[in-house]
């Protein structure tokens, strides 16, 4: 991994507040990276093995549907986390993403971020728990589309 | 006058397709028009022989014609749908409360519309653009279906370069959208406002304006400075016949726009 400045990877918002040593750490696990709009991330399938803390930019998770053009499950910005299919079996990519524009990330390895959650339990509960709040938000974002708020009002004969 | 029972003669101008099921209004009056109103307002609009329906104005205070979205879900709203140039429309009106721009002259300015919600929020964007440098930051937040069922798309570049910050959110889309995907209240999540000195408006679907009021709030915004948009059974449009009751407000009277404060309370009410 290449140096990352531990303050510049505590600015992030999935780290804020985790204390200065535990940080450090995690900068030793960190790479900062610049990618083009097209570049892909990864691809439905692959093996799981980066998160990203994206900085700048916008990153389009896509599923390939046979027949058609590929479908945007859900876009990614500055602020977000991207990638969590490596928290549990079997580290497989579950969508694609494409980046739509130039985008700035920190990407961890999660084979070291493991290792490290391992060793420092208390690290370790933190991106845990912090892990869990994207994934709720994701989840809680994702029922309220299946509401399908702005289609047309049932077929009501009464409707005005 | 805000009082007239009997519908003005109105003439469609010109029909425009907003999307597959929305149509966007132009109109002038034939004989006495209605009186003059303010951003936020609606109509009664009439289909001659067919039905009468409230519909939200979303032209400028300042334009020549009253124009007017409306979305095709039933019999009259079809039929108004369906008018075209020379058609004779029946319209009474403006009712109910307004937008209230004024009160965020000085500040920054936050519109957050859900679907079809952004007609009725853009008399109240167009007022301010008027005045421009009476306001500072101008966000707009839009969420859609699709990128197809997205209304006013043609005018979204044209706010932008007026100095409005313009996001837009769809529920679903292919590849090569540029715009984002999800729901709206992750845009407000994102956006750069300083809630101290915010003025909120939201327009949309009920659980979005929720939803969103509650996403503001907890970005700081409070209650009092958050104003929504509220529909429910509008008939008369004078508050005599109660069709439109939510709690102790006639909403064609007292609303259709009221503060959150004021709203809240009875949006968690499920039997209203």
């Amino acid at each position: 991994m290449t140096d990352v400045a531990p303050a510049l990877l505590a600015k992030h918002a999935f780290l804020h507040g985790l204390p200065a040593p535990q940080v450090a750490a995690l900068a030793r696990a960190t790479r900062q990276i610049w990618v083009p709009a097209g570049h892909r991330f990864f691809e439905e399938g692959g093996r799981a093995g980066q998160l990203w803390l994206i900085t700048a930019g916008h990153v389009a998770l896509d599923i390939q549907v046979p027949g058609r053009a590929r479908l945007i499950v859900e876009t990614i910005g500055e602020g977000d986390v991207m990638g969590l299919s490596w928290v549990s079996a079997p580290q497989e990519w579950q969508f694609g993403a494409e980046a739509i524009q130039p985008t700035t990330a920190f990407e961890l390895d999660t084979a070291a971020l493991t290792a490290l959650c391992e060793s420092d339990p208390v690290l370790g509960y933190q991106i845990t728990r912090r892990l869990i709040a994207v994934a709720v938000r994701r989840l809680q974002a994702t029922r309220i589309r299946l509401l399908d708020l702005y289609s047309a009002p049932s077929q009501n004969p009464v409707a005005p | 006058m805000s009082q007239q029972v009997m519908p003005a003669r109105y003439r469609v101008i010109s029909s425009h397709g907003e999307t597959h099921d929305t149509v966007t209004l132009a109109l002038q009056p034939v004989g006495q028009p209605i009186p003059a109103y303010q951003p936020g307002q609606f109509t009664m609009l009439y289909a001659f022989g067919i039905g009468e329906v409230p519909i939200s104005i979303s032209g400028s205070p300042a334009g020549r014609d009253l124009v007017q979205t409306i979305r095709s879900v039933g019999a009259v709203t079809r039929a108004l749908c369906a008018a075209g140039p020379g058609q004779m429309i029946g319209v009474r009106g403006p009712y109910g409360t307004s937008w209230d721009v004024a009160e965020a002259a000085g500040q920054d300015v936050l519109l957050v519309a859900g679907g079809i919600g952004l007609a009725p929020l853009r008399p109240a964007l167009l007022a301010m653009l008027e005045a421009r440098p009476m306001y500072r930051r101008i966000t707009v937040l839009i969420g859609a279906r699709s990128p197809e069922e997205l209304v006013f798309a043609s005018e979204l570049d044209g706010w932008r370069a007026r100095d409005v910050r313009v996001h837009v959110t769809v529920d679903r889309a292919t590849a090569g959208w540029p715009g984002h995907v999800g729901v709206v209240t992750q845009l407000i999540d994102r956006a750069d406002i300083d809630p101290a000195a915010t003025r909120a408006l939201l327009c949309g679907p009920e659980v979005m304006i929720r939803l969103a009021a509650r996403a503001l709030c907890a970005r700081g915004v409070g209650p009092e400075r958050i104003r929504v948009s509220l529909e429910r059974n509008m008939r008369c449009g004078i508050a005599e016949c109660g069709h439109c009751q939510l709690g102790p407000l006639l909403l064609c009277r007292d609303g259709p726009v009221i503060s959150y404060q004021r709203a809240a309370p009875l949006l968690a009410v499920q039997e209203l």
